[in-house]
């Protein structure tokens, strides 16, 4: 497994792909919300699937976190699929922003939207970066509010090796909600990866 | 005497990326820093004609760094190149008094035109 691992100078140009990506999933959220949203740095990580669900539980202590995943196919074989995980003290505020209703239907429709427009905003940053192109499945709902979390990301994520942790906070003026995104990768895509990323370097 | 330049950014990627892009024409000595403490610290000793600053930046935004700029009235001119294009980020810092906005990845000609506008080449 070693061998899927980055060098510090494929990280950090992965870190700042997927900082620019951010940016741009970014000003379509603010646009979406109309209101101004604070970056971060994104904490990256890559880390083997197993140990996902882990550091999932032991970051959010409560059982309940819904799941959002995309799936995405890429040129070079570069394909793999995205999770958001939102809280759900989370999940209401984001609801209160976008004025929906408080209900499990239109909870999961506001999910999946808001996970849409973020998701495939990042992915065609990233791609465009990459000199690629990504087509995408439709988004799917892996874990609800009554469903135990960590047990649907342990299913989803054991179908890959490697997975791109992003810690991504979005931070609002007036209300404030965080969600994470993973971007989980099948091994020889993450070696394609690698040759993107040292494309990218060669060129500086 | 050439101008010094002072890049900042927490990516040595970007860093370098903005290196090369600079016109090859441009006659200046080239700093860099990876955080807004860094580029202060840089800013307050040495005469800094032109800074490249990013936004999202470990221990002192870029934002902070224009906050200290305009508070020490540091006489020095700010290319913001950044990632985070949304319109009220991009309104804030040029009220902050940065002179250009260009939005990463910063490409040879963007920064060709917005350099010559201002007469930096």
């Amino acid at each position: 497994m070693t061998t899927l691992y980055f060098t510090e100078e494929q990280r950090d140009c992965l870190q700042e792909l997927v900082n620019v990506a951010m940016g741009q999933a970014s000003d379509k959220l603010a646009r979406y919300l109309d209101t101004l949203v604070h970056l971060q740095v994104p904490a990256i990580a890559l880390v083997e699937t197993e140990q996902l669900p882990e550091h999932f539980a032991r970051r959010y202590p409560q059982h309940n976190a819904s799941l959002i995943s995309l799936g995405f196919f890429g040129d070079q074989g570069l394909r793999g699929e995205t999770i958001m995980l939102y809280q759900l003290e989370n999940v209401g505020v984001i609801a209160q922003l976008l004025g929906y209703d408080d209900d499990d239907s239109s909870e999961a429709e506001m999910l999946t939207d808001i996970s849409s427009v973020l998701t495939t905003t990042f992915l065609n940053g990233l791609a465009e970066q990459l000199e690629n192109s990504f087509s995408y499945a439709a988004p799917r709902i892996l874990s609800s509010r009554d469903q135990h979390f960590v047990q649907k990301l342990a299913d989803t994520a054991s179908q890959w090796q490697l997975a791109l942790q992003v810690d991504i906070r979005y931070q609002l003026i007036d209300y404030s909600f965080n969600c994470d995104m993973m971007l989980l990768v099948p091994g020889e895509a993450v070696l394609q990866l690698r040759q993107m990323l040292n494309k990218v370097l060669a060129g500086f | 005497m050439a101008l010094t330049v002072l890049i900042c950014d927490d990516s040595l990627l970007a860093r370098n990326q903005l290196k090369k892009s600079l016109p090859a024409d441009f006659d200046a000595s080239i700093v860099t820093a990876s955080n807004g403490l860094e580029a202060l610290a840089i800013l307050r000793s040495t005469e800094i004609g032109l800074v490249f600053l990013d936004l999202t930046m470990p221990e002192l935004d870029g934002v902070g760094v224009l906050e200290a700029i305009k508070a020490e009235a540091m006489d020095c001119l700010v290319i913001v190149v950044s990632a985070d294009i949304q319109p009220e980020m991009q309104k804030r810092v040029m009220d902050l008094g940065a002179l250009a906005f260009v939005r990463k990845p910063a490409s040879a000609e963007k920064l060709a035109e917005v350099m010559h506008k201002y007469g930096l080449i």
